[in-house]
């Protein structure tokens, strides 16, 4: 049970990391197209602000208790 | 010095790649009797007569067929729905023991002798078969918790400062709606794809070494054997990436009837 448990918290970890990118990196992507077309000021802020709000959504499902 | 060369008999080897997996209709001029499709209708009847059967004859003690289709019978439903849905779970028993079988039939496939082609090495299978745990979970969940009640579990989670979800929210929608079906279906095609490419590689390199000059024909046997070797890893990742599937096809669907979130 516990170790089903630990594959199911993997790949769900391994799910919000990517969504984390995912979603904050393409808005990051569209506000470059939208205001700064040519450069990649906000796909980079909008990447290192979703890995680092997925890092916190995970601590806060599986880190704190 | 041209004992290594390997264009010594002209013609340079030539890497598989996503070319090999187009293959030509088997017979006709239409693009629905190709070798993945007809391999999917195969494995609905393989999978229809081994467990119709192992079960036509139930006795107490049970036959080596019967034997071998209640073991992978209890193995999902005991292993996996069980441990994982815990009460009302055998509702989805049939889904789960459908989506188990068919995948590990299909992907099996891909190192039985003539067949040799994984069918889920096309992406729309398992695009198509990763609607079905989607559209369940959601379901259930929406069924189970109301359609508010659910959503407002999903988006907002309890217990985190309110500047928090502007963050938050979007990744949790995506993760739900977004991430988790094309994971599970890009996971199981990716396998497939990649353990497909790996075993072309090793046999077409073969194949090219051999033809080639003396040098080249001495190391033949290790890509052979090699490709031995990557076939019995190939058949742990198959069932490895069956079981992957139908166990994160559980754990969606209990979570989804848990009210935690």
């Amino acid at each position: 049970m516990a170790k089903i448990n630990e594959e199911g918290a993997l790949w769900a970890i391994f799910g919000y990391l990517i969504s984390g990118l995912l979603i904050w990196g393409g808005i990051g992507y569209a506000l470059d197209n939208w205001l700064a077309k040519g450069h990649h000021y906000f796909a980079l802020g909008g990447l290192l602000l979703g890995a680092g709000a997925s890092i916190y959504l995970v601590w806060l499902r599986y880190g704190r208790d | 010095m041209a004992l290594f060369h390997l264009e010594a008999n002209g013609g340079g080897f030539v890497p598989p790649s996503t070319a090999d997996f187009n293959l030509p209709p088997v017979f006709g001029n239409n693009q629905y009797t190709t070798k993945p499709i007809l391999l999917v209708f195969l494995s609905v009847i393989v999978i229809s007569i081994f467990f119709i059967l192992s079960a036509r004859k139930a006795a107490t003690v049970p036959s080596r067929l019967q034997f071998a289709g209640e073991s992978i019978y209890g193995f999902v439903r005991d292993g996996l729905a069980k441990e994982i849905i815990g009460h009302d779970f055998m509702k989805f028993v049939p889904l789960l023991f459908s989506l188990f079988t068919f995948i590990l039939t299909n992907n099996v496939f891909g190192i039985v002798p003539l067949l040799q082609f994984p069918s889920m090495s096309h992406v729309a299978f398992p695009y198509v078969l990763a609607l079905f745990p989607f559209i369940v979970f959601h379901w259930v969940g929406i069924r189970k918790q109301g359609l508010v009640k659910y959503l407002k579990g999903i988006a907002f989670m309890p217990g985190v400062p309110a500047f928090a979800y502007v963050l938050l929210t979007p990744i949790e929608i995506a993760t739900y709606f977004i991430t988790r079906p094309l994971t599970l279906s890009l996971r199981l095609f990716a396998n497939m794809f990649a353990g497909h490419l790996l075993l072309l590689v090793f046999i077409m390199g073969g194949d090219h070494l051999i033809r080639g000059v003396i040098g080249l024909k001495l190391v033949a046997p290790f890509s052979f054997t090699l490709a031995i070797v990557m076939t019995f890893f190939e058949f742990m990742v198959q069932c490895l990436q069956a079981y992957i599937f139908t166990l994160l096809t559980a754990l969606y669907i209990g979570g989804a009837l848990s009210d935690e979130h």
